[in-house]
């Protein structure tokens, strides 16, 4: 057996690493960061956050790497599906009226 | 003799049509990894509904978020963070053989899991006595815009079905206890004990994108 076990320092650091990056994401909202910059600076912190969870949390930095490689394809097609649809929707002449 | 008799326990949880216990543990795991995928891609169709909506009527969005207590969202972020921990700590205390903390990590989780839900219980009936419902039922006149039912649409879909996700993670991690009460997980075996904490980060991770998308919209 040569399974992985975190070491309680590991565990521990994540996790308060995870609360301050909490923190700051709240932080960030009360000095106003112009438009497109507030939502990149949210989806950043969130995405180091979840980075963090899944690495050492889900534990896909010690495992073996085609774990890590399906997870990123579930984001590579998230990815494909936002992408297309925004290549329709962005470019309606006025949107669509009724929503 | 005895030798042969411990190896023969840890040897029972091996299904025939797997050369190893590792080949076995890992099977399965990628088994959950794929599911995980799924799940992102499920989540994913309300991300791209949320997305064309923000993209559509942005200040819809700053205007609803108002309605949304930033301090019960961040305490439930917090929330989610810490029973993620629990989770974490209650899989490294199986492969440890402490299997006593294991099943008090677990209970942790689930009583934080069960904090969570009472918070988005308050938010919910908070709503709701505004008559902020989901869909055609929305009868709140606080909002100017027109669309403002949408938002909340949004909302209720991609919180409710976190909330179910939270409710399935909490019955599954109960179902842990019991099979660690009953000694079926230990240090040699704990694939599922393993899989259902991939789960349980996944539903933290979810809610680390849902917290500053709905509520922190400035």
């Amino acid at each position: 057996m040569s399974h992985h076990i975190s070491t309680l320092p590991t565990l521990l650091s994540v996790a308060g690493a995870l609360l301050v990056l909490t923190f700051l994401t709240v932080a960030v909202t009360w000095i106003n960061i112009p438009e497109p910059f507030n939502v990149i600076v949210a989806i950043t912190i969130a995405v180091v956050k979840a980075a963090a969870v899944a690495m050492f949390f889900m534990n896909l930095y010690w495992d073996s790497k085609f774990n890590s490689v399906v997870f990123l394809l579930s984001i590579l097609f998230l990815t494909i599906f936002v992408v297309i649809t925004l290549l329709d929707t962005l470019f309606r002449e006025g949107g669509l009226p009724v929503y | 003799m005895a030798n042969q008799s411990v190896a023969t326990e840890k040897k029972s949880h091996l299904q025939h049509h797997f050369v190893d216990e590792d080949q076995q543990f890992e099977s399965s795991k990628m088994g959950m990894w794929i599911f995980l995928v799924t799940e992102v891609l499920m989540f994913g169709g309300l991300f791209v509904a949320y997305i064309i909506y923000r993209a559509w009527h942005p200040d819809l969005f700053y205007e609803a978020a108002q309605e949304l207590d930033v301090a019960l969202g961040a305490t439930n972020t917090v929330v989610l963070i810490a029973s993620s921990l629990t989770i974490a700590l209650a899989i490294r205390a199986v492969q440890l053989d402490k299997i006593k903390a294991a099943i008090n990590y677990m209970a942790a989780t689930i009583l934080l899991a069960g904090t969570f839900m009472v918070i988005k219980y308050f938010e919910y009936m908070d709503k709701f006595g505004k008559g902020i419902y989901p869909g055609e039922s929305y009868t709140y006149d606080g909002l100017e815009h027109e669309m403002a039912a949408n938002f909340f649409s949004i909302y209720y879909m991609m919180t409710g079905l976190h909330g179910i996700h939270v409710i399935i993670g909490m019955v599954l991690i109960g179902w842990m206890i019991i099979k660690a009460k009953k000694g079926l997980v230990h240090s040699g075996y704990y694939t599922p004990v393993e899989n259902t904490g991939l789960f349980w980060h996944l539903v933290d991770i979810i809610w680390i994108f849902l917290f500053p998308l709905l509520y922190l919209i400035d």
